[in-house]
Formats: C-alpha cells, structure tokens, sequence
C-alpha cells in the first residue's frame, strides 16, 4: 500500500512565550492582561510537530497537511503571516478563544468537529498530530481527547521521532522517565502523534511557500465557524508565583576562591 | 455528595508500584471517604500485596501480558473498565509517561473531565496545577464527574505502610491494539548526560558557545569542560533553549546536547535539589524550569544578570571558563585523594 | 519569483500604500499582486511611542476612533518643560546656566522643572493622537490583511534592489543559512525601509543623490514603555516635551496611553558632541529627574527599544523615484525636524504613492521615472507635506552651534515659518565629535580621562558608565521592575533576539581602523549593547543577539556596514 499519510496538524496559539504574562480577572474567568495585544505563535511542540508533519509529508509524495487551530481570527491571521512562509499547508480556523483557561475537553470536541467535516480526508490515512502539551494549558489531554472523539486508538505522546517502514508500520519514540525514549511500533494509520520537540530545525522562510498558501488561507479564516468555549470550571484564583531570594552577589573574588567555594558547594551532603 | 475515590496505578516493569504511585496513594486516602485501589500490570499480586493494608475498601486489577506494556489502546480499555467498575467519581492516578499518554482519552470514554500536573489537592477537592509553563499557578475546582487527577511526584509523602496479602478482584478487559512496544533507549548523543536521580543540575547556557574575550568561540574548551564537570562530579546536564536552538541552526555546538536537554517552560522541570547555572542569563522562561531546585548558583559576568535579581541564592561574577577549569582540577584531586585513602 | 508591486517595509508608510490600495484592488477584475516584506519579525516590532497630529492618518481613517486602536488616546494635555540638572552632572555652557538660574527664579523649585507658560504653536499636537507605533502597525496591518488584495511577510529582511540597465526591477531577500536570498523581480518596488534601511542606501549608492543631499543629522531615540503605578494622576493623552536634561542637547518626552501606560525617551543627536555619548544610561537618568520621577517611581518596565531619526529632514531626501521604484517614508526625507513629527508625513507619503499608481494602473502607464514623478511627486510637492518640510528644511541649522543657539533658531524658523533661520553648515557626526581632553577638558584632567580609558579597555566595558559617574552622574539604583540593567531590559517584554539563519548584519570594514580608533563611539552608543570591544586587542565584537536594528553604528562611525538582517525588537507594545 503506498504511503500517503493525510496529516492533520492541531495546534493552538500562545503569547510568545518571552513576553511577559499576567494573570487577570474577566467577566468568563481568568485571563492574560492584554492578551489581545501580546503578539502570538503557534503553540511551541505544535509547530514542531507541523514540522515533522511538513518534512513527512514530502517523502511522501501525495501526503497531505492540514493545520487546525482554534484561536481568535485576528490573532491566528498574525500567527500565520509567519508560519504560512515556512510550511505548506492547508488552514482549518475554528474561532475561539486560545487561553490556557479555556477547558480542553470542549477545545477538543472544536477540534474533532472541524475534523470531521474536512473534506476528502481519508480517515485510514489519518495521522493526528499535534503537541504534545500546549505552552499555555499543558495538560497534554486535548489532542488525545480529540483522537478518541475520532475513534483513534493508536495514540502516542512526547513523540521526539518517527520513522516510516517498508512495509508502512509507523516506529515511533516516546518521551518518558529519566531522560529515555520507548521504542513502539503501530502496523500504521489512523494514529494520534502528540510531539514534543523532534529533531528538525525550524524551516527558513520561503517567500514561494507564503505565496502559495495565502491563497487558502484567508478564504479559511473567513469562513472559520465560532466555537465559544469556556473554562469548563472555576477558578477560584490565579497567581504569579511569589519567588525571591536574597541573591548574594560575589564580586572581586579570584577564580581560585570561587571555584573552591563552588567544589564545597557541590560536594556537601 | 460523596465522591468514590478511585486511585489507580499501573506497575512498574519491575512489578512494583513507583514512588510517584504511592505519592498518589496518600492523596487518594487525603480525600477521605471510601477509595478503592485499581492496579495495572502484566501481573499485579505483588503490587496488590504491597498497599493490602492501605485503607482500599476494595482492590481491582486489570492484569496479562497485554497490560504489562504501556500502550495506549490496552491502558485505556484497562483504566476505562476499572473506573466503571468502581463507578468512580473521581480518580487519582499518578502523573506518569504512561498515564500521561491515555488518562485524557479515558475522561472522554467516561464523559468526565481531567487535569494533569496537579501540583497540590485540598478539600472540595480543589486543586493546584501551573499555567503558561510554571509562569502561573491556580486553583480550580470541577463539578462534572467522574474527574480524573493526575497528580506530581512530591505532591504528598509516599504511603509506607506494611505490606500483606491482597484480595483481587480481577476485571477482565479485551483491548485490540495495533501497537507493539519495542524497549527502551537513551538519546543517541553517545553521552548519558541526563540523569535524574543526580544531586545536581548543570546547566549550560548560551554563554559557551559565544566569543569570548578574545573575540573567537572556544567550542572544544567549553565542551571538555562540561564534560569534565559533569564527570567528575556527577550532575544532570541541563541547558536553556538559547543553546539547545543553535544546534539546528548549523552553528558550532556541543554535540552531546539534545532537545532533551532544556529546562525551562518549553522544556523540562527536573527536581535536582541544586542547580548551578553558567553562561545562562537566568531569563523567567528558562527559570520557570527551576521551581523545584532548592539550591540554585550561577556563573556569569554579568553581575546585573537575572540570576542576581532573585533567581539564585548566590551569583559569581566571574569566567565561567576560568572557574569550571579550577573546579574541575579541584574535584579530580578530592576524588584522586579519596582513592587513595581508600 | 515574480510579482507586481513589491515593497520593502513595513512601517507607517507602508501602511500608508497598501492601505490606501489594497481596497482599490479588490474591486479589480484581475489585480495586482501586491507583496510587502517587512524585516522584524512581527508587524510592529519596530519602536517608537508617538504623538502625532494624524492628519494623513485621519485622511485613510475618517471615523477614527482611537478607543479602537490599542494604547491609542487624543492629545488632552501638552506641556513644553524645561528641565534643569539636579546633579550638576551634564555639560551646560555658561549661557545654558544662566537660562538655569532664570528657571529657578521662575519658580523650577524641588522638581527642577519649569513649565513654559505656552507651547509653540509648530510643536503643538491639538486634535492629534498618542499612539504606539507597534500597536497602530499592528492594526493597520489585521485590517489590510483582512482585504486579501495583500500580503504582508514579515521576518523577511531585504537586502538589496536588483538594478538593471539603470532601472530597479525588485529586490533579493536576504540570505537564509544555505539558502541564498530569493530574488523577487517586480515591475515596481516601493521602498520604505527607513534611514537605515539597506534598499534605500543601495539606491543612493548607485542612483546618486539630489544635489544638497545631506544626511549629517540623526538621533538616536530609546524609549521605555512603563507600566504607571495604579494611583497615576496622569491621564491618557497627556503629552510632555522637555528640553535641559539630562543634558541641554537631548530633548526628552513623556507621552500618556490609556490602561495606565506611558512612553518615556529621549533623543541623543549627532550634534551632542560627547565622544563617549549613550542613551541607556541617560534615558534611566531622564526617568529618574524628579520632575518625570514623581509620575514614574513605583512603576514597571513593559518593554523598551531604540531606533535611529533622520533628523536632516528635507535635506536628506533621496531621489523620490526612478525607472522602477519609488520611494516613501522617513527614508525619503520625510521627517520635519521643526515640528519633531515623522509618522503622520510618513503616512502620508504612502497615501501619496498609492494614489498615483492608482492612477498608473487607471492609465495601463509603466511605472517609469516620468509617470512616477507625474503621479507621485508631483503629489507630494503639492501637499502640505511639502510645505511644511520647507518651513522646517533649516529649522534646526542652530544646533550645529550649541543648544540656545539651536532652540533660538527653531523658535526663528517656526514663527517666520522658514523664512528667517540659523545658517550654519552641517558636517557628518564623526567629524564633529570633539577629542575627549576637549569634551571633558576643565572637568577631567587629561591623564585621568586616559587611565578610565585603558581600564575600560582591558576590562572589556564601554567608557560611559565609569567616565559618567566621574562626572557625578550618580549611579543607578536597581529596583529590577523599572531600574535595571541594559541587558536585563533587552529581555523584558518579549526578548530581542536574533533570527536563526541570518549573519551577521553589522561588520566592521576597515578591522585595522578600529584597532587604531581611540573613540569607540560605536561601542558607546550601542542600543543594546550588540558591540563590544574585546578586551585582548580592542577590536570590535559584534552579537547580533542584542541587536535592535537601530542604526546607530552607521551615523556614528563610517567604518561600520550595516546590512539586512532579521531579529532584534520583539515586542508590540512600542
């Protein structure tokens, strides 16, 4: 059977993750002070797993990759302007709020439905990826919810590789304890890939790619349907962390002080 | 209302229930009220035997040769069967690789809800988890049932108490899985530099592989000296995302560095209890990975660095190059004289 | 790849173009393909807090709401302060002290500042808008893209025009890694890549400049966003210019938002003549004069940048247009240096050039100088732009001589409205920087000056720091939310990085001149700290993980390239 994977990215956007966040009080919960205005990307490990679906997708030949995200339009139309330049892909928008306060089981049930109604994907050919646990949430259960709302049984998580057979089973790594991957083998599709960084390096911009895309998207983002979740809970308070120490600075010392002390340190009980 | 606790654990390879799982164990019983113990393994006596006098009204079990690896399908149908079993409002289970992979899709089999990574539970239940990577902390509670939790390692002390012999109820479970698992590996580096039970985490920041005073990068220094560091005194190797980053960008790098490697919000949060930092800045996302590093240094040039501003007990305003070249000589002779004294 | 209109930059002037197009062209049948590749890497991440009249801005936005843009608010309060220098610290001529002691008299009192009872009416900003260029870039371009008629890229830098047979026909994108930048072939480039953008110098290079053609004058503008404490008296759209401190030839400013934010900077010129001149440290010193004090003490730093002002105005305006491109923005001599605005006239510009390719399009014309000049400049010499750049071409001749004589000769141009101005010839800013005995001659003996000199040098710092608190310039108190550390301040609000892929876009020509060089003003005046001086041999190091692209290294030494690059600013808030 030839190996033509349809390859379906979810992935949600965050703040960039070096500005600097706080949390607020809304009328629907918490929320990030000037979330709106704080520029965004798509959600670290799931671009990396769009990544992986891209380089797939071209030893493939035939494979496809769509990329579906729940966000504000506005925002994943920012988002875009830098990820459509890197990667081909076909944009599923669903519009919603992105907040790490939304609850995953309804951003999932968003997921799944705009799934389902992707035309022309070919269910025996599924790979799900996406990653593994959001900057934003990290609760890694979205896209796994997702998968079983699919009716995926296969599902793997802190994926860092995979390797496609001869005979089209899928090998696959997983991140688990003490810094060690579990090596598993599924016969093949349909799969849930939750990635967490892989090995490949961020693409580089190209200009071809971004034409290419922008011809799809925007019409996508026009018609993304709304899907207002909630947080699904309550809150009953959210906070930055109170973590100051009185930090001794040590200056005009030799090298041979310091590392002594350092050695003392290291080497106490 | 009251809840019927389910806590539930799988075993180890070595049969045994983890310490992360028995951390889960006194939560379960911190919650009061009846709980009933569910167990997953290949073969789960020894494990029933060894929490038989914990207070479980009643222990499950889904046990055979399918449910000794971890696996999505079978730990799913195992965990889903077990929770209708014990009609479970809520579970706990310990926050493991295993658990991680299909606890979120067992809440969606049970029309239930989830959270992972709790950090603290206390009555109601309400519970603590971070946001936005350790930048943010809440507390929530849930009223949808069942609920599943998913709690941390060092959420509570370990139950210790005495083993006995355990009556199990096995629940038989048929799951159809197109997966088989393979083993274990450690990363192809050729270096074994993460190690989690180490005393000590090193992390190496983007400072090493810049130009140094000279004006010129000194890669192979930096490298003999991490390694040396790291052998002589056998810390964890850990570095931020600056450093991980320039190994895809075709930059001189450290060749036994790996994603696997960076702590910090996109990467990991180890709990070695110190953590000395060298050539690092100390910025809030790679720092957020140190919450549970009780004693943190740092090396770095730059007095003003974020390190100082509270993110470390102590700051050495020095050569991280000059410094790791003492320390490592130090270190060789303390280990030298022990051998012969020994 | 081939398109039809490409343009470089994504600034206001750009905004200007495309906004001003982009709806023309989605009711053609077959449109243009209209690209804009902007280098930072998100539309915004450029900086500078602004007050603006928004008169072109209003022209594309007649229903303008400014509660609809993000830290935009209306002009309710301006104020012109002089301020005086609580520590004694800066360099002020005998003239400017006895303007010090009329201020005490005037009442200057514990603040050190006095109001001027009025603002001249060419600074005045009534009816206009505060805005935050980041912001307002950022909306511009949600809503052009919402057209479909354009695309917007953005961390794609470009490096250079494509020039053949004497006519530009696109742009190469610059080098990525392995990956050699892509030529983009256009049948019309539109340049608005700033005063320090490499497509503009390109084309003067090559294309020549207008006679008169001078670029002497700049500033270096760093700027802080802070968050005010809850309790700010302060409202939106208060508006602050001072003039005095922290030394007579840096003007500052204080611009209110909404949501309890304010942009706080200063303006570092060519003509401040201090060969160890800064602006970090300054800017700390200017939020710290206890006029600003009183406002920002207990605040927070949100984010901060720099960024390099043509402020020769006019005289530094290029050809406008040629076989091929056309040019708009503040890389067109747009900025009008008697009135201290550039985004409105920038805007502007852009409106300018879209209506006039409108018109080409209209006609089927090609876009060849003469069409251009017809449809474009012709425009431009016939607004209000143009006018008022001529009132404002020598506004600011007087500051070649010194600072009374500079503000005298602005007060001259601006109520005469350009007829009567200073006349005073402007040389490049290297040459006119004094030697260090002559700077700091009478304050600092000679053999101290070289002793500070040769520490700094061996221990790899710049000289400002340690030369400023010989002067009495006290140090800063760190307080880690609004005081910090330069470095710690290029990670706040979103970390300025550098772009993997690219190298390094500044270079040294001449690396046997900066051996030599006894100034390292390029050193000094670093935004971000990107150059250093290494301490083996003094040669400059550059890292392009601090760099903000501000420019500064090339109006300040002649021996620095300054080529495309992505990275540097990464916050929206500026």
């Amino acid at each position: 059977m030839s190996d033509i994977f349809h390859i379906v990215v979810c992935g949600g956007i965050v703040p960039d993750p070096l500005q600097t966040l706080e949390p607020v009080t809304g009328p629907n919960g918490p929320a990030l002070r000037n979330e709106l205005q704080l520029p965004h990307v798509l959600d670290p490990w799931a671009a990396h797993a769009l990544y992986e679906a891209a380089h797939l997708a071209k030893k493939h030949a035939g494979s496809k990759v769509w990329l579906v995200s729940l966000a504000p339009k506005a925002k994943l139309q920012q988002v875009m302007m830098t990820v459509a330049q890197r990667v081909s892909l076909e944009l599923v928008a669903v519009d919603g709020p992105s907040g790490g306060f939304t609850d995953s089981a309804e951003v999932a049930a968003a997921l799944a439905a705009a799934i389902e109604a992707i035309p022309g994907l070919d269910r025996s050919r599924l790979l799900l990826f996406g990653g593994w646990e959001s900057a934003s949430r990290a609760a890694g259960a979205t896209l796994q919810m997702a998968g079983e709302r699919l009716g995926i049984t296969e599902q793997f998580q802190g994926v860092d590789e995979l390797t496609v057979g001869e005979d089209g089973s899928l090998r696959i790594l997983e991140r688990v304890e003490g810094g060690q991957h579990q090596v598993s083998v599924c016969a093949g599709p349909p799969a849930v890939l939750g990635w967490a960084t892989g090995n490949l390096p961020e693409p580089s911009n190209s200009p071809q790619i971004g034409m290419q895309n922008m011809r799809l998207i925007l019409p996508a983002l026009q018609k993304a349907k709304p899907a207002p979740v909630t947080a699904g809970c309550t809150f009953t308070s959210v906070a930055l962390p109170k973590q100051t120490r009185e930090t001794k600075v040590v200056k005009d010392t030799s090298v041979e002080d310091i590392a002594r002390e350092i050695v003392e340190w290291v080497t106490a009980e | 209302m009251a809840e019927t606790i389910l806590f539930l654990a799988h075993t180890d390879a070595d049969g045994t229930l983890g310490r992360i799982a028995l951390e889960a164990l006194a939560v379960a019983k911190s919650l009061g009220g009846t709980f009933i113990a569910g167990l997953i393994g290949g073969a789960v006596q020894p494990a029933a035997d060894s929490i038989a006098n914990c207070g479980a009204s009643r222990i499950l079990a889904v046990a055979g040769e399918a449910f000794a690896n971890s696996r999505y399908a079978t730990d799913a149908a195992a965990s889903e069967a077990l929770a209708k079993a014990a009609q479970a409002t809520i579970v706990v289970a310990p926050q493991t690789s295993r658990f991680a992979r299909c606890l979120a899709g067992v809440a969606k089999r049970l029309d239930g809800c989830i959270d992972t990574h709790v950090t603290a539970i206390a009555p109601g239940p309400q519970i603590t988890r971070w946001y936005y990577r350790q930048r943010m902390e809440a507390l929530l509670e849930r009223t949808q049932r069942p609920w599943v939790i998913l709690v941390e390692s060092g959420i509570a002390p370990a139950w210790g108490g005495p083993a006995g012999t355990a009556t199990v109820e096995m629940v038989a479970v048929k799951a159809a899985t197109r997966t088989r698992v393979i083993g274990r590996q450690s990363p192809q580096t050729g270096q074994q530099t993460i190690r989690p039970d180490a005393k000590l985490l090193f992390v190496a920041g983007a400072g090493w592989t810049r130009k140094q005073a000279d004006g010129k990068p000194h890669i192979d220094d930096a490298a003999r000296l991490i390694l040396g560091f790291l052998h002589g005194s056998e810390a964890s190797l850990g570095s931020s995302k600056s450093l991980v980053d320039l190994s895809g960008e075709g930059q001189a790098v450290l060749p036994f560095l790996s994603h696997m490697n960076q702590v910090g919000q996109t990467g990991s949060t180890p709990r070695h209890p110190k953590g000395l930092a060298t050539c690092c800045h100390g910025e809030e996302p790679h720092v957020v990975g140190w919450r549970f590093i009780r004693e943190r240094r740092a090396v770095n040039l730059d007095p003003n660095c974020g390190w100082a501003r509270g993110k470390a007990d102590v700051v050495y305003v020095a050569d991280a190059f000059a410094v790791m070249e003492r320390v490592n000589a130090m270190l060789a002779e303390r280990s030298a004289a022990r051998r012969a004294q020994a | 790849m081939d398109v039809d209109i490409v343009c470089a930059g994504f600034g206001p002037a750009m905004g200007g173009f495309l906004h001003t197009i982009a709806p023309k062209l989605a009711d053609m049948e077959t449109p243009p393909t209209v690209i804009c590749y902007e280098r930072a890497d998100g539309l915004g991440f450029g900086v500078s807090g602004v007050v603006t009249k928004a008169r072109g801005i209003r022209t594309s936005f007649p229903d303008l709401d400014p509660a609809l843009i993000p830290m935009a608010a209306p002009v309710r309060e301006e104020k012109l302060l002089y301020l005086l220098d609580p520590h004694g610290a800066s360099r002020r001529s005998f003239a400017v002290r006895a303007l010090d002691g009329v201020a005490r008299i005037a009442g200057a009192g514990a603040k050190h500042a006095v109001a001027l009872p009025w603002i001249p009416g060419f600074m005045h900003k009534e009816g206009g808008l505060v805005l935050s260029i980041g912001q307002f870039n950022q909306w511009a371009g949600e809503r052009l893209m919402t057209t479909g008629a354009v695309q917007v890229w953005p961390g794609m830098p470009v490096s250079e025009p494509l020039i053949e047979r004497e006519a530009v026909v696109g742009v190469r994108l610059a080098d990525q890694g392995d990956e050699p930048g892509m030529d983009i072939r256009a049948a019309l480039t539109v340049v608005a890549d700033g005063p320090v953008g490499p497509v503009g110098r390109r084309l003067d290079e090559h294309f020549g400049v207008p006679p008169g053609f001078e670029r002497n004058d700049w500033a270096l503008g760093s700027k802080m966003v802070v968050e005010l404490p809850d309790d700010t008296p302060l409202e939106p759209g208060t508006v602050f210019h001072t003039i005095g401190f922290p030394e007579p030839d840096i003007f500052g400013f204080l611009y209110v938002h909404p949501g309890n934010l304010a942009s706080v900077g200063i303006f570092v010129p060519s003509w401040f003549d201090n060969p160890a001149r800064t602006s970090y440290r300054y800017l700390q010193h200017y939020v710290m004069h206890p006029f600003l004090w009183q406002y920002l003490k207990g605040g927070k730093l949100r984010s901060w940048g720099a960024k390099s002002l043509q402020e020769s105005g006019r005289r530094g305006e290029p050809w406008l247009v040629g076989n091929g491109y056309a040019r708009i923005g503040e890389g067109s001599g747009t900025t009008n240096v008697l009135t201290g605005s550039g985004v409105d006239e920038a805007w502007t510009t852009g409106i300018q050039l879209a209506e006039g390719v409108l018109e080409l399009i209209r006609e089927k014309a090609p876009y060849t100088r003469e069409n251009l000049e017809r449809a474009y400049v012709q425009r431009r010499r016939a607004s209000w732009l143009e006018q008022e750049s001529r009132v404002a071409e020598n506004a600011r001749n007087g500051f070649q001589r010194g600072f009374l004589t500079g503000l005298a000769g602005m007060a001259l141009a601006g109520m005469t409205r350009g007829k009567i101005t200073v006349h005073a010839r402007s040389v490049p800013s290297q040459d006119r920087v004094q030697p260090m005995e002559k700077y700091f001659g009478g304050r600092i003996p000679l053999e101290e000056i070289e002793q500070l000199d040769s520490q700094c040098r061996s221990d790899g710092v710049p000289l400002h720091d340690r030369l400023m608190d010989r002067l009495g310039w006290p140090s800063i108190p760190y307080d880690g939310e609004l005081l910090m550390s330069h470095q710690d301040a290029l990670l706040v609000g979103g970390k300025v990085q550098g772009a993997p892929g690219f190298t390094d876009h500044v270079s040294f020509i001449d690396r046997d001149l900066c051996l030599l060089c006894h100034r390292r003003i390029c050193v000094e005046m670093c935004s971000g700290e990107a150059i250093a001086a290494s301490k083996e041999n003094g040669a400059p190091v550059f890292d392009r993980e601090k760099c903000v692209h501000c420019g500064a290294c090339l109006w300040n030494c002649d021996n620095i390239e300054f080529a495309a690059g992505g990275g540097g600013l990464h916050s929206v808030e500026n």
